[in-house]
């Protein structure tokens, strides 16, 4: 209990003698603040925006094959299924169509997709809403397209494809495998790639080796692999974005460091008369130990809030067109929170435990000294 | 009572600039009365209080505080003696500016631990005594020198100790001030105190209440006698 009270005691005086030097003890927790905002926004937006394609891409087919002739994509029989489908395990295969459409008119290119379920009647397409912001396309009006021949070729927007998943539908396009054949030119009896489903999961690989034996000029790419692609790509955007504010984070520790470091004539003054007035090397090393503390966990906590309310609330402004670049069109929707509370304690470690330990090491060699040098004023 | 015996100190030893501050000093000072040590700037005066005070070490010889040695007492030992046997007043007053008279007051007591609220009703009754009730929340940079004076007894009385030293604490007054410093410590020693001041102020050195008077020069004493 005394030394609850003890605690206390040196806490209050502590934070009485933070708000002596207001001026240069919030320029620093400012400048604190912003750095431990900025690494949190990226490590909250990699998070979620990973959490977010991992939940829509949960949905993806487990397996899918694509003939490959040399090196490059190629259409695929859809005479394969059959042989795929004579495979134990397999439960079920079909042929998917699906490619890329350069829109010269607005400078984007769009994901031109022919779903399996319910897809749009012919000459109608289903819009995702980067498509709709960028070609200004509602609901009942044109969309002109250029066929393979040359031809203009034109598709009445039928639906616009909701928010929620707009991260992978952004720049997307459903349409009718017929419309779709006539605008790419793709002849019957060919399909984009194959998706097949298995019977057990566990035997993804086992049946992925029979499909590239039985034939040999396909790739099959299962469901995980796809997931550890979007892993890699946002590791490595979020490492470019670290390596940018490295810059900054470097600068803060220098400052901090200096002002942790550095005790002016003033605080060694004063750390005399404590240790005059009977505080032990103790009480003086405690007291900057939660000097050390309360600025740094302060401005780790509000760091965070902000971080968290410009990633979930404010749509991470700041960071976004490096994070969430898609295509050209960019992806606009609400993240859902996601946290890793191990890049948080992370954080933690690298940014409060430094500062307090900085605080205290300059401290440490006043404390030590003979308190006797304040008698001589 | 407080005994030194052959107490020296050197500053920087074995340096260019070696210097002896203190040369074999023994002296006795005896409990509840008041002390002078008396000399001139550079006499070892200072440096014989914060010997005596626990605030440094003497480089040989030995202090006894009531038949108990304090030289070779551990820091920790060392300041909790400070703390709670000794109040400090200082020539320059060291209040410690940007906080409040009351936190001043209160900050020797803080490693003790004891009830906020206990500790605040006795900083409190302490400025009471010295008038200062009114003004324990405003800075120290705002009072006069002659509350600052005050609110530098008070902050030495926190703690109840039973030796208050004191370095030259006239130093920085007027004659009316000073003259109210030693009323007060005439009233310390009624309460059963035992006061040690260094000083060189006449008005100090030739005060009815002073009881014994160390005349120190060159780090050796002069002459020590009853005070007349």
């Amino acid at each position: 209990m005394a030394n609850i009270e003890k605690q206390r005691a040196i806490l209050d005086f502590t934070l009485a003698a933070l708000m002596r030097r207001k001026g240069k003890n919030a320029a620093l927790l400012v400048v604190y603040t912003l750095v431990v905002a900025a690494l949190a926004s990226v490590m909250f937006l990699t998070k979620s925006i990973r959490s977010e394609a991992a939940a829509v891409l949960a949905d993806a087919p487990e397996l899918v094959v694509q003939r490959m002739m040399a090196g490059r994509h190629e259409l695929i029989p859809v005479s394969y299924i059959e042989k795929i489908a004579s495979i134990r395990g397999v439960k079920s295969v079909r042929g998917r169509l699906w490619g890329y459409y350069y829109d010269p008119v607005f400078g984007a290119n769009y994901t031109l997709l022919v779903p399996q379920e319910s897809p749009p009647e012919e000459g109608m397409v289903a819009v995702g809403q980067g498509v709709a912001r960028s070609a200004l396309a509602e609901v009942d009006n044109i969309m002109p397209f250029r066929t393979s021949q040359g031809a203009l070729f034109t598709l009445t927007v039928g639906r616009v494809l909701p928010a929620g998943t707009e991260l992978v539908s952004s720049d997307l396009i459903l349409l009718s495998a017929g419309d779709f054949k006539t605008l790419f030119g793709i002849p019957d009896g060919m399909a984009t790639d194959l998706v097949a489903e298995v019977s057990n999961l566990s035997e993804i690989p086992t049946i992925a080796a029979k499909i590239a034996r039985l034939l040999p000029d396909t790739r099959p790419i299962a469901r995980d692999e796809i997931l550890r692609t979007y892993d890699a790509i946002f590791n490595w955007r979020s490492g470019i974005l670290l390596a940018i504010l490295s810059g900054a984070l470097l600068a803060f520790f220098i400052f901090a460091w200096d002002k942790a470091t550095g005790l002016s004539a003033e605080e060694r003054r004063e750390i005399g008369i404590l240790k005059a007035i009977g505080w032990d090397v103790g009480d003086v090393l405690m007291m900057k130990l939660w000097e050390g503390a309360a600025l740094s966990l302060t401005a780790f906590l509000t760091g965070v809030i902000l971080a968290w309310l410009h990633v979930f609330a404010g749509g991470a402004a700041l960071f976004v067109p490096v994070l969430k670049g898609w295509s050209v069109l960019y992806p606009s929707f609400h993240l859902t929170p996601s946290i890793d509370m191990m890049q948080l304690a992370v954080l933690f470690f690298l940014t409060v435990i430094p500062y307090t330990v900085a605080t205290i090491v300059p401290c440490w060699r006043a404390a030590t000294a003979a308190p006797d040098s304040v008698m001589r004023g | 009572m407080i005994v030194l015996n052959q107490v020296s100190k050197v500053f920087n030893k074995g340096r260019q600039n070696e210097f002896v501050s203190l040369r074999e000093i023994s002296i006795t000072i005896p409990r509840q009365q008041v002390t002078v040590l008396k000399g001139p700037s550079g006499s070892g005066k200072t440096t014989l209080l914060s010997i005596i005070g626990g605030m440094s070490r003497p480089t040989s010889g030995r202090v006894t505080l009531d038949g108990r040695e304090t030289t070779s007492l551990p820091e920790r030992f060392l300041a909790a003696l400070r703390r709670e046997t000794f109040g400090f007043i200082f020539q320059q007053f060291n209040l410690i500016s940007g906080i409040s008279i009351l936190e001043n007051v209160m900050l020797p007591a803080v490693p003790n631990g004891e009830r906020h609220a206990v500790l605040k009703g006795r900083a409190l009754e302490l400025l009471a005594m010295f008038g200062l009730e009114a003004r324990a929340a405003a800075r120290v940079e705002l009072l006069s020198g002659g509350e600052m004076q005050r609110v530098a007894i008070a902050r030495a009385l926190i703690n109840n100790p039973g030796v208050i030293i004191a370095d030259e604490p006239t130093a920085h007054l007027d004659s009316k001030l000073s003259e109210e410093l030693i009323t007060i410590m005439g009233r310390l020693k009624q309460e059963g105190r035992t006061i040690i001041m260094a000083s060189h102020d006449p008005l100090v050195c030739e005060a009815g209440v002073v009881d014994n008077l160390v005349e120190i020069r060159d780090g050796k004493i002069r002459d020590s006698a009853p005070a007349q």
